[in-house]
């Protein structure tokens, strides 16, 4: 039995208790949390209703899904209530939720029961374009229900030196990637500008666009190369809009103030991420050796709290891979010390309007980490419903990154109503 | 369980002169009225209302009612009659062709104005609010609640 499946197992207590248990979050986002948790799996007669000229199927991303494979299955789905369920292709060993045809309707089903209906992506017309250097546009920027992510480049150099973070999988993947599909390292400024154009023909399909990388260590100031190429591709973009601004997000390393200033002064970026990925310093400098090594956990946080004052208060924030505070075996010793610990860093945070967010923690094939469990479904439900509180306690919005325009982290979901 | 509306209800819902009235409640129960002409039916019968604000409290109150199970009602006010539909939100389209048919449609009509969602309500009862309908129900159903001068014979010389 693997590791996976003996966890799942044992979990403490099923999502029907959980939405019993917590009746102030709503059972939808519960089901979210759960699905990311677990993974799924499509039946053939699923996949059978899939049809590649309607539906998005799976398209390049940033990291790896939790089979290893990069295989022609729909990209993702959503609930009724129109909350995106970001979610990978799971061996059905590790019990994943079976997505399957019932009543001729896509059905997330558990132990034979039908737990939600559900819709599949669909495809953006601008899939179907190349550019004109004749690279498809689906590999330059891939679109989420509301979103467009450009990935522009997928090289990390903390990876380089054997210091990736140990949750991530994102160079080994993006080698799989552009063996196997021919997806380019490193985008061309002209190619992300022309795929916008593209994009905004199709009207009312997206509302954010989304940019993130690796880390790049070099430049004068550490990071000032990785900079300079954000400024050119957010000035590529800003081509195609008749304002300044326009709705965006950068997830990027921790800047100083001059980088955060040429950033803010000169493209259209409106807000800024950049992640502390797990909230406390011991677990950080273990999980996340470079970013430990290169600037450390409390320059770090200086630098998100000082791109307020830049950016304004509710546009920058910081993301967790939230469950890798709990890996083993360095990681908190239980549920209730790893949250208490994190609810008190981000509440420090956000007293200096910095928003915290995470996304389920899925343990990769490609990272350091593989073949960990991740914690209990009740860990993130009291995690989403933490930060959410934090968040409404401090008045922080998370427009920039809510349901609609990102749709990855269950207490941004919850959010929806601040 | 969903209701069939009559083809009386359907006809005042497509017609552009109705007052349409969406009553939502929020966290505190405390209700919500008000006026859409954005209301409209759809061909299975459900009831579509196309929301351009993603922050109003008409849109938040339709996420509570999603999320936690809770009722909405519409009024539907014509020139001789006025009907009103309990009904409980199914969905919200905020993405996908519904969507992008509405936010097509909306914008060629209005201008520049954004679209958040179509909410997809299902109707679960229907009353018919015509004031002597009404009466004559609830005199048939309920004969005590009446003053007693009303059913006085008439006094002889007056």
């Amino acid at each position: 039995m693997s590791l996976a499946l003996a966890g799942t197992l044992h979990a403490a207590l099923s999502l029907n208790e959980i939405v019993a248990k917590y009746p102030d979050i709503p059972r939808l986002i519960i089901i979210k949390t759960d699905v990311q948790r677990r993974g799924i799996h499509y039946t053939e007669r699923a996949l059978s209703i899939v049809d590649p000229a309607i539906h998005q199927i799976r398209s390049p991303y940033l990291f790896g899904s939790r089979d290893g494979a990069i295989k022609p299955l729909p990209e993702s789905l959503l609930l009724r209530d129109g909350t995106t369920i970001f979610v990978d292709p799971t061996p059905l060993e590790q019990n994943p939720y079976q997505v399957d045809l019932v009543e001729g309707r896509l059905a997330l089903v558990d132990n034979g029961e039908v737990v939600e209906f559900v819709r599949l992506w669909e495809k953006p017309l601008y899939y179907d374009q190349k550019t004109s250097s004749g690279i498809p546009m689906s590999h330059i920027a891939s679109a989420r229900p509301q979103r467009l992510n450009i990935f522009q480049s997928s090289y990390c150099h903390f990876w380089a030196e054997q210091k990736g973070c140990r949750f991530c999988d994102i160079v080994n993947h993006n080698k799989q990637q552009k063996h196997e599909l021919g997806v380019p390292v490193r985008l061309k400024p002209e190619d992300v500008s022309e795929t916008i154009r593209e994009a905004l023909k199709e009207p009312g399909r997206f509302t954010n666009i989304c940019l993130t990388a690796g880390s790049v260590l070099k430049g004068k100031d550490l990071f000032d190369h990785e900079v300079d190429y954000y400024i050119e591709t957010l000035l590529a973009i800003g081509e195609n809009f008749a304002t300044k601004k326009f709705p965006s997000e950068l997830i990027s390393s921790a800047f100083n103030e001059k980088q955060l200033i040429r950033l803010y002064e000169q493209t259209g970026i409106m807000s800024y991420t950049s992640d502390l990925e797990v909230l406390n310093e011991e677990k950080f400098n273990w999980i996340c050796p470079g970013k430990a090594d290169t600037l450390g956990y409390n320059e770090w946080k200086k630098r998100l709290i000082r791109a307020v004052d830049i950016f304004g208060k509710g546009n920058v924030g910081t993301g967790l891979v939230g469950g890798v505070e709990l890996a083993k075996p360095y990681g908190f010793g239980s549920e209730n010390e790893a949250l208490e610990a994190t609810f008190e860093e981000a509440e420090s945070l956000a007293v200096n309007g910095v928003t915290t967010f995470f996304i389920v923690w899925v343990p990769r094939p490609g990272s350091d980490f593989r073949g960990q469990q991740n914690p209990s479904l009740e860990y993130f439900v009291r995690l989403a419903s933490g930060l959410h509180q934090i968040r409404a306690k401090y008045r922080l919005s998370i427009d920039f990154n809510d349901y609609r325009r990102c749709g990855n982290h269950p207490d941004t979901d919850l959010s929806r109503l601040l | 369980m969903s209701v069939q509306l009559s083809d009386e209800l359907v006809s005042l819902l497509h017609d552009r002169e109705s007052i349409k009235l969406l009553a939502t409640t929020d966290e505190s129960g405390t209700p919500h009225v008000v006026a859409k002409d954005s209301i409209h039916i759809s061909e299975d019968g459900t009831i579509h209302y196309l929301e351009h604000l993603e922050s109003s409290r008409t849109n938040h109150n339709l996420v509570r009612a999603i999320w936690f199970d809770r009722r909405v009602s519409i009024v539907i006010i014509g020139t001789h009659q006025s009907f009103q539909i309990k009904g409980r939100p199914l969905e919200v389209h905020i993405t996908g062709p519904l969507f992008q048919k509405h936010y097509a449609e909306v914008r060629h009509r209005l201008g520049d104005v954004d679209l958040s969602g179509v909410w997809v309500i299902e109707p679960l009862e229907v009353i018919n609010e015509n004031p002597e309908i009404r009466r004559q129900e609830e005199e048939k159903r309920r004969p005590f609640f009446r003053h007693l001068d009303r059913l006085a014979k008439p006094l002889k010389g007056i």
